[in-house]
This record gives structure tokens, C-alpha cells and sequence, in this order.
């Protein structure tokens, strides 16, 4: 009973800061086909941001959310400005943005190392987060605040952005360009803003997944690269460009890391993730949750 | 003579160096209905994709309301007032019949009024009312070509182009479409419209212009078309 408590307790955890990740990937995926992988040195950053925040300028905790998820915002919108908006006519744009955005990634976790080498001398970080470290038990099983609080606030950004998307007009903007981006174009929908506004509120997610992820990990340049690849893992499985796919894909996946963690060992988690995802790919190749095949026409 | 709302000059363009309009000239008049008529894969839907800022031409000039619109992106036209109801619908099929109908007010022009406008459409489109909630996936041909017709509308230009408003349809639909397009001509809507089947339009058409292998072979009205055999026989069938 103590084991299943265990695994519903980390797996929902695990599975809440996928769903943040994931969901911006797919958002983005959706509206105009560019796999972000700049999206990890967002979710790092989002994570600095909170260490310069709290512990550079003494600032309360509570706020470190919103700060990270407006400086990760900027950053999205800067990524665009820096790749995309300079790619979108080439015929080739699903490609070539991986790599473009693979480059700029790299670029920014050399400069982030480069910074913190030789004008701080510090690296890693021990975890920052001391907000919410108290636990209580459920059963035997201690669950900690930070917990509860990291559930709360990734069910509030994700039915936040749920409702952006049905009830608002940028929202439905966003929604009629990743399903037909001509037919938008022909109602006056500007899809370049669209794209700038879609990657900017996917690494604004990002950026607070990366708060997240401070509390299990310890604050370095590199932390954001396992978490995207599984945010990745999360879309593929959802199939692409589906955002509520996304959501159950991203508990699955955090349940079954959490699973294997906890009964067998921490270093086949993600192992066990791979092959679930393989032979879910397999077994039904548009993703669990994709409605048609995906593949170029 | 007034200058004409909408004046396309010696337009080329095409494909991937394929080229599929050479030379196309032709005017639209505030308030009439001007047809492109010719048979599939001569360029008429290429011609409107050029309209609408959907494909750059090649070369040539296309004025509207005294602006040269050529090569300007679809979402810029569509705010001058250039509406087109594409070929094959191109709705938005994970959304419901209603937001897809919302949509087509996009643009703040017409945002605010949509709530009374979307009345209207309802009343010329009865059946759009009834499907409110469902998703445009699942609606039939015929409902869908109505949707794409109710959203071209809502988006209130000055001139609609519709595309092939009969492809696909059953004789039944046609008529019901080609109703709700004789009552927006009778309303003073400027119209070009692009078809393949001479008989619906012969009589509606201010004038008529044929389209084949990428350049206008023919213009003239109805009668004229009525009258010239060998033009009906080389390019309609008959």
C-alpha cells in the first residue's frame, strides 16, 4: 500500500511538470510544425531565474513564479526572433528549426556555463527551493508541500491555458492556424504573431517547469536536457500537436518513471519509459492519442 | 467610366517554375458578378489564390480600390476587404460550426457586430443553426460548403470571390448554393466567381471570362456565350 502511495505521490509529481513541459512543446508543434529544442535551456533558466530572484536579490519565493514565467516569455519571443521568423518560408522548416534551435540551445547553456565559471566560480547550484519543504504523511508516506504546490500551480497554468485557448480571440486565432494555417491567413489571422505568441507562452510553461524541477534536482546549465527529451517522448506518445493527449501522455509517463523508481531502482525509470513509448509507437504509430497518421503529405 | 474595384493586369504566375497563368487581364465592377469560367487545372483557383495573398505572381499588377495589392500576404488583403470562400471549404475542423463562424469576424472590423450578423447568416443558412455545437468534421458537403460560405460572409468585404461554390454537390445543394448567390448579387455584393459549369451561370454572369491553359480565351456576357457555338463547343462541351 506504502509502494502504490509512493508512486501515485512522485508519479503525479513527475507527471505535472511533464504536462508543463509538454504542452508548450505541443502548442507549438501544433500551430506552426517547430520541435523547440531551446526548450530546455528555458526550463534552465526558468530555474536561475529563481536562484537570482531569491537568492541574488532577497526576493520572496511567491513571486519567483511569475518572474520566471514573464522571463521566460521574453526568452521564447527571443528564440523566435533568432530562428523562426527567418526560416518560416524554407521548404524544408521542420528540420532545418531543429537544428537551428539545437544550435541556439547550445549556445545558451555554453554562454550560461561560461558566465557562472568565470564570473562566479560556482556551479551547480544545490537546490534553492526550501518553500513548502515540510511534509505530511499519507499513510506512511511523507509528502511534502512543495508538492501539493507544484500540483496546484501546474493545474492552474494548464487550465489557464486551456481557457486562453477556447474562450479568447487570440486563443481561437491560435486554434484555427495550427488547423489550417491558409484558411486562418484568409480570415485576417496575422500567423506570424500567432507563432511569436505561442512560443512565448510555451517557454513562459517552460520556464516554470523549470522551478519545478529545482526541487529534485540541483540548479546546473545541463538540467533542462533530460526533462525536454522527456517532454519530447511525452508529445510523440500523445501524438503530435495533440495538447490534451499531451496532459494523460504526461501522467503516464511520470506514473511509469515513478513506478519502476520506486520498485525496482532511480537508474531504470527512464529506461522503462523508452520501451514503454517504443512499443506504444508501434502498436499505433499517429501516438495514442493522434487522430491521423502523422507524416509529411 | 469608374474606375473598376477590383482591375487585374498581364498577371503571370505559377508553381515551382511551373507556370500556370500567362498574361491574365481582366476588371471587376463594384456591384456586379463577373465569372471565370474553364475546365479544372487551368489556373482558375491559382488566379484567386493570387487575389487573396495566398501565392506571389510572377509579374503583372493587381489594383484594389485603387491600391496595388500583388504580392501582399493573404491576412493584409483580407483587412482591405478581399474576402475569398476557398475551394474544398478549408475550414477549421476541430472546432465547433459556431466558432468557426466566429472566425470569419476575425478581424475587428467586424468582431463587435458578429453576435447580430451571425443572426442573418443563420436565417439565410438555416441549417448552420441547427449544428451549432457540432465539430465542422462532421458535417456533410453540403453543410460544410455552407459553413465556408457563412464565414466568407461574416468577414464583410467588398468583394467576394468564391471558389467552384458546386464542386462536389448533389444538383439539390447547387441550387439551394446558387440561391443564396443570386439574393447576395440582388443585395449589391461585388462577386467573381470561378466555375466550371457554364449552365449555372449563363444567365447570372455580367460577364463572363474563359479561362483555359492559363489565359483568357473568351470574355463576353451571357448571351454572347449563348450565341457563340464554337466557343461552347471547343471549351464547354457543348
Amino acid at each position: 500500500m506504502n509502494f502504490f502511495i509512493q508512486i501515485i505521490v512522485s508519479g503525479l509529481t513527475f507527471g505535472a511538470m511533464y504536462a508543463l513541459a509538454a504542452v508548450g512543446l505541443a502548442l507549438v508543434w501544433g500551430a506552426f510544425n517547430m520541435l523547440n529544442m531551446a526548450h530546455g535551456i528555458i526550463m534552465t533558466l526558468g530555474a536561475y531565474f529563481v536562484l537570482v530572484w531569491a537568492e541574488g536579490w532577497g526576493l520572496p519565493l511567491w513571486f519567483a513564479g511569475p518572474f520566471a514565467f514573464i522571463a521566460g516569455g521574453v526568452f521564447g519571443a527571443a528564440v523566435y526572433f533568432t530562428s523562426a521568423h527567418w526560416m518560416l518560408k524554407q521548404r524544408n522548416f521542420e528540420i532545418t528549426i531543429i537544428i537551428a534551435t539545437f544550435g541556439l540551445g547550445m549556445a545558451l547553456e555554453s554562454g550560461l556555463m561560461k558566465i557562472l565559471r568565470e564570473w562566479f566560480h560556482v556551479s551547480p547550484y544545490a537546490q534553492p527551493l526550501s518553500m513548502g519543504a515540510d511534509s505530511f504523511l499519507i499513510g506512511d508516506v511523507p509528502v511534502s508541500y512543495q508538492r501539493i504546490i507544484i500540483w496546484a500551480v501546474a493545474v492552474v497554468l494548464i487550465v489557464l491555458v486551456g481557457l486562453f485557448l477556447t474562450r479568447t480571440t487570440m486563443g481561437r486565432a491560435i486554434r484555427a492556424t495550427a488547423q489550417n494555417r491558409d484558411a486562418a491567413r484568409l480570415m485576417g489571422v496575422k500567423v506570424k504573431r500567432v507563432y511569436v505568441i505561442v512560443l512565448a507562452l510555451a517557454s513562459a510553461l517552460a520556464g516554470v517547469a523549470g522551478i519545478m524541477l529545482t526541487s529534485f534536482k540541483d540548479v546546473v546549465p545541463l538540467m533542462g536536457q533530460t526533462p525536454m527529451l522527456k517532454a519530447f517522448i511525452v508529445i510523440v506518445l500523445a501524438g503530435l500537436g495533440n495538447m490534451t493527449g499531451a496532459l494523460y501522455a504526461a501522467l503516464l509517463i511520470g506514473m511509469v518513471e515513478a513506478a519502476v523508481k520506486v520498485l525496482f531502482a532511480d537508474k531504470w525509470g527512464f529506461l522503462a519509459m523508452l520501451i514503454v513509448v517504443v512499443v506504444a509507437i508501434i502498436w499505433r504509430p499517429a501516438g495514442l492519442f493522434g487522430k491521423r497518421q502523422v507524416a509529411r503529405q | 467610366m469608374a474606375e473598376p474595384l477590383l482591375s487585374v493586369q498581364n498577371l503571370f504566375a505559377g508553381y515551382e517554375g511551373q507556370s500556370v497563368l500567362k498574361d491574365v487581364s481582366f476588371d471587376v465592377p463594384e456591384g456586379g458578378l463577373i465569372t471565370l469560367l474553364g475546365p479544372n487545372g487551368h489556373g482558375k483557383t491559382t488566379l484567386l489564390r493570387c487575389i487573396a495573398g495566398l501565392l506571389k505572381p510572377n509579374g503583372g499588377q493587381i489594383h484594389f480600390a485603387g491600391r496595388r495589392i500583388e504580392g501582399a500576404e493573404a491576412e493584409t488583403v483580407v483587412g482591405l476587404g478581399v474576402v475569398l470562400i476557398p475551394q474544398g471549404d478549408m475550414l477549421f475542423p476541430d472546432m465547433s460550426v459556431y466558432d468557426n463562424l466566429k472566425m470569419g469576424a476575425y478581424l475587428p472590423r467586424v468582431r463587435r457586430t458578429f453576435e447580430q450578423e451571425v443572426e442573418k447568416i443563420y436565417e439565410i443558412l438555416p441549417r448552420l443553426k441547427e449544428r451549432t455545437t457540432q465539430l465542422a468534421r462532421t458535417l456533410s458537403g453540403g453543410e460544410r460548403r455552407m459553413l465556408a460560405i457563412g464565414r466568407g460572409l461574416l468577414a464583410g468585404g467588398r468583394i467576394l470571390m468564391i471558389d467552384e461554390p458546386s464542386l462536389g454537390l448533389a444538383p439539390i445543394v447547387i441550387d439551394q448554393i446558387y440561391e443564396i448567390i443570386i439574393d447576395l448579387k440582388a443585395s449589391g455584393r461585388t462577386i467573381l466567381l470561378v466555375e466550371e459549369n457554364a449552365s449555372r451561370i449563363i444567365d447570372l454572369a455580367d460577364r463572363i471570362h474563359l479561362l483555359d491553359t492559363g489565359q483568357i480565351v473568351w470574355a463576353g456576357d451571357g448571351e454572347e456565350l449563348h450565341n457563340n457555338q464554337q466557343i461552347l463547343e471547343t471549351y464547354l462541351g457543348g
